[in-house]
């Protein structure tokens, strides 16, 4: 280890504890400090309004569905399309409490906490009963069985009466301590608790990676074969991985359901299985912070092509079609762009200009 | 001579500002209000002219000063028919301050219900769902619902069949807009209406209607109701032409008769399903620019004033975004008229007014728009159209369907 904590240059470690360290110097500690400082009081100094703080708050959801997506299928790699069904199942799992219990019920509106943790472990539960699958599937019959997962889901949901055909089922605004969250801080109030379950997500997955369960994920990726010689599990760190990001995927879908305050199923369609994935992938697979970036990159995306589409179509009223075009075009090729150029995704451009900043002023 | 410059400029300046200031004093107020719909991706077809036909209406009233020196700014944007960005657009409008909202898609006016009772806003959506009047004080439908329109079309059924109960299917769109209609017609049903609702079929994205079509012979339906949009609807009559299904009149026996609510009908139709839409019979409260009134020709005026092409003059969805937003004009007109601010409070409550000697008369409608604190439904008459030699006529005087009010 260099003998001074602040600076990267020099760094080197001396056993296996030090180089699993989360932060490898001060300066990267105190840099991830401030920066969810900053998270924490932008709004406080920025005025946003609240169309811009739904998605806000949109992003953030999908970075925690993102992160789940990312340990089943950037770490262990295994290709989830279902992802969307299980976020769904934390959703519905809020809104199955709503129908039984009433919109306004106690444990809805005052015991929401419970009830995200509650849904995570709905979603956990699915998430592992759809990994059974993955003890004897692989590749492209595993992604065939999590894409049946979905269509089961969306079929269960629209027909249901219980979940009233996939119409939404509303959820009333919660309390906290000062009172009901009113209308107008509802969203900057779920900018806040997304953001505390991100940092805690964030660092419980981080941690998980360190671990023996989080590198038996990379090592079954890698070679199951190899990983169950070496003493490993494959089998039940396959189901454990889906557990995982069912529990992620719970938890966002939860979440999903109080900032809507309602649940309905076009929220979560195949499309949206496959949109995590691009998130996943224009991201970073198998990078915790390319969890953070890809569903940043795709929602801001995602508004600009929105307003290009408006603008066509208010513009170029003869070619109507193209507007409606625009969004899946530019997602489509978003995809098939950083999968030719640059398959580690946004994750990897991070790593080459922190490597810059690590290395300066010394090139060598 | 720099210093005479400047003391000239600075003259200038002065003047023009003197002069702004009255021309800012005079200038009148402006009534902001939002419209969401789906100008692009699913039901664009319908969203984009209707689109056209508010922002069309609201241009018209202040190029020709219709509220005096205050002009109507209202906000158009594209939710793609999805509901999150419908709530995103929602909260844009609200950040602007606006008085009256026009929405759009059932799905989203059902998930915005509880916003627009907490933000206490007028809200007229394009969709007919009759349950988006339910525990809500603040969605007004346009015209009458799916559900009375599904009625209109079974008591059309009942009056002109020839023979026993007439055997009648439903063919759905797999969403609440769809099924919205199933429930309150089987309440007819029950209440008297003397027809049995054999089958309720609820389409995928099927490119062959065969087995159905067929199934439903077999099943002795003579009567299909359609609640969907137009191109499902499209493709069974091709199919019930190409297998000899479909009645060349009105109940011939052993053929299938097809009929449609709102969405199902329209110039669209005819053009996607060619000859094959001969005989289709479509209920709407609006009028269709093929017969001549002058509903139909303000319609195509408008069009014509703002460079529309043909296929947007003459659609349903064009008359349909125009009449909403003459309703949303003239509710501003009569609460400016009484001497009131234009607020949303106030609007509301002049809504609820337009009723009785207040009922208004559009022309894009073939009734009078009457809303009270216990009528949310706008036109309350329904007209029967039908395909004759490739375009939709009149095939009898506007009616109200007689079992909406027996099932409430």
């Amino acid at each position: 280890m260099s003998a001074n904590r602040w600076l990267a240059t020099g760094n080197y470690f001396t056993s296996y504890r030090e180089e699993q360290r989360i932060f490898f110097t001060s300066l990267d500690k105190t840099a991830m400090l401030l920066f969810i400082l900053a998270l924490f009081a932008w709004p406080l100094f920025f005025h946003v309004g609240n169309k811009y703080m739904l998605v806000v708050d949109n992003i953030l959801v999908a970075v925690i569905a993102v992160m789940g997506l990312n340990l089943v299928t950037g770490f262990a790699g295994l290709i989830s399309i279902g992802h969307a069904a299980f976020v769904g199942i934390g959703a519905y799992t809020i809104a199955s409490f709503a129908s039984v219990l009433g919109a306004n019920h106690i444990l809805l509106t005052h015991a929401w906490p419970l009830m995200i943790f509650i849904a995570g472990c709905m979603g956990a539960l699915f998430g592992a009963l759809v990994g059974l699958p993955a003890l004897r599937l692989k590749h492209l019959y595993l992604a065939i069985a999590t894409l049946s997962f979905q269509m089961i889901f969306q079929w269960v949901i629209n027909f249901m009466n219980f979940f009233n055909q996939g119409q939404t089922i509303s959820i009333d605004r919660v309390v906290w301590f000062t009172g009901q969250v009113s209308r107008r801080e509802h969203y900057l109030f779920w900018y806040y608790a997304i953001l505390v379950v991100i940092v805690i997500t964030g660092f419980a997955v981080r941690n998980l990676l360190r671990t023996r369960y989080g590198r038996c994920l990379v090592a079954v990726r890698d070679n199951d074969r190899a990983a169950d010689a070496m003493g490993m599990h494959p089998g039940l760190t396959k189901v454990y991985a889906f557990g995982l990001a069912g529990f992620l995927a719970g938890v966002a879908g939860a979440l999903h359901a109080f900032l809507y305050r309602g649940v309905g199923i076009e929220s979560f369609t195949l499309h949206h299985s496959i949109n995590y994935l691009a998130m996943a992938i224009v991201g970073g697979l198998g990078t915790l912070n390319g969890s953070f970036w890809g569903p940043f990159v795709i929602q801001v995306l995602d508004l600009q092509v929105e307003r290009l589409s408006e603008w066509a179509g208010a513009h170029l009223t003869f070619a109507a079609n193209l507007a409606t075009a625009l969004k899946p075009l530019s997602f489509g090729l978003v995809i098939v762009l950083f999968l030719m150029f640059e398959p580690r995704g946004i994750a990897n451009w991070w790593r080459i200009t922190r490597s810059y900043v690590k290395l300066w002023p010394f090139r060598y | 001579m720099k210093k005479n410059n400047l003391i000239k400029l600075t003259l200038l300046l002065v003047a023009a500002f003197m002069l702004s200031l009255p021309v800012q004093a005079l200038a009148g107020k402006v009534y902001k209000l939002g419209l969401s719909l789906a100008i692009t991706g699913p039901t664009s077809d319908a969203g984009h002219p209707y689109s056209q036909g508010v922002d069309d209406y609201f241009k018209f009233v202040n190029d020709t000063k219709m509220l005096g020196d205050d002009t109507i700014d209202c906000t158009i944007r594209d939710d793609q028919y999805k509901t999150d960005k419908t709530k995103q657009n929602f909260e844009d409008f609200l950040d602007q301050g606006i008085v009256f909202y026009l929405n759009y898609s059932t799905g989203s006016t059902l998930a915005l219900k509880k916003d627009f009772e907490e933000e206490k806003m007028p809200v007229i959506p394009a969709s007919f769902h009759a349950g988006n009047l339910i525990d809500s004080h603040y969605i007004f439908l346009p015209i009458a619902s799916y559900s009375a329109q599904a009625i209109g079309l079974a008591e059309y059924v009942v009056k002109n069949h020839k023979g026993k109960t007439p055997k009648v299917a439903m063919f759905i769109h797999p969403s609440a807009f769809g099924r919205g209609p199933v429930e309150d017609l089987q309440k007819a049903v029950a209440a008297g209406l003397d027809m049995e609702i054999v089958e309720v079929v609820e389409h995928g994205k099927n490119l062959d209607n065969t087995a159905m079509l067929k199934r439903l012979v077999n099943k002795g339906v003579q009567y299909v109701i359609s609640q969907t949009v137009q191109s499902p609807v499209a493709t069974m009559l091709k199919d019930a032409t190409s297998l000899g299904l479909k009645a060349n009149s009105f109940g011939e026996e052993g053929k299938l008769t097809f009929l449609g609510c709102h969405y199902t009908g329209g110039n669209d139709l005819v053009a996607l399903a060619g000859p094959a839409a001969e005989n289709f019979y479509w209920t709407t409260s609006y009028i269709i620019t093929n017969e001549p009134s002058p509903g139909a020709t303000e319609q195509l005026a408008l069009a014509k004033r703002y460079n529309r092409g043909e296929k947007a003059a003459n659609s349903h969805n064009y008359a349909n975004g125009m009449m909403v937003a003459q309703v949303a004009t003239e509710v501003i007109k009569r609460t400016k008229a009484k001497g009131k601010e234009i607020t949303k409070e106030n609007l509301y409550d002049e809504l609820q007014n337009m009723n009785g000697d207040n009922a208004f008369f559009p022309g894009t409608t073939v009734g009078p728009v009457t809303y009270s604190k216990t009528d949310h439904a706008g036109v309350d008459s329904l007209q029967l159209y039908v395909v004759k030699n490739g375009a939709f006529q009149s095939a009898d005087k506007p009616f109200i369907p007689e079992y909406t009010s027996k099932i409430k």
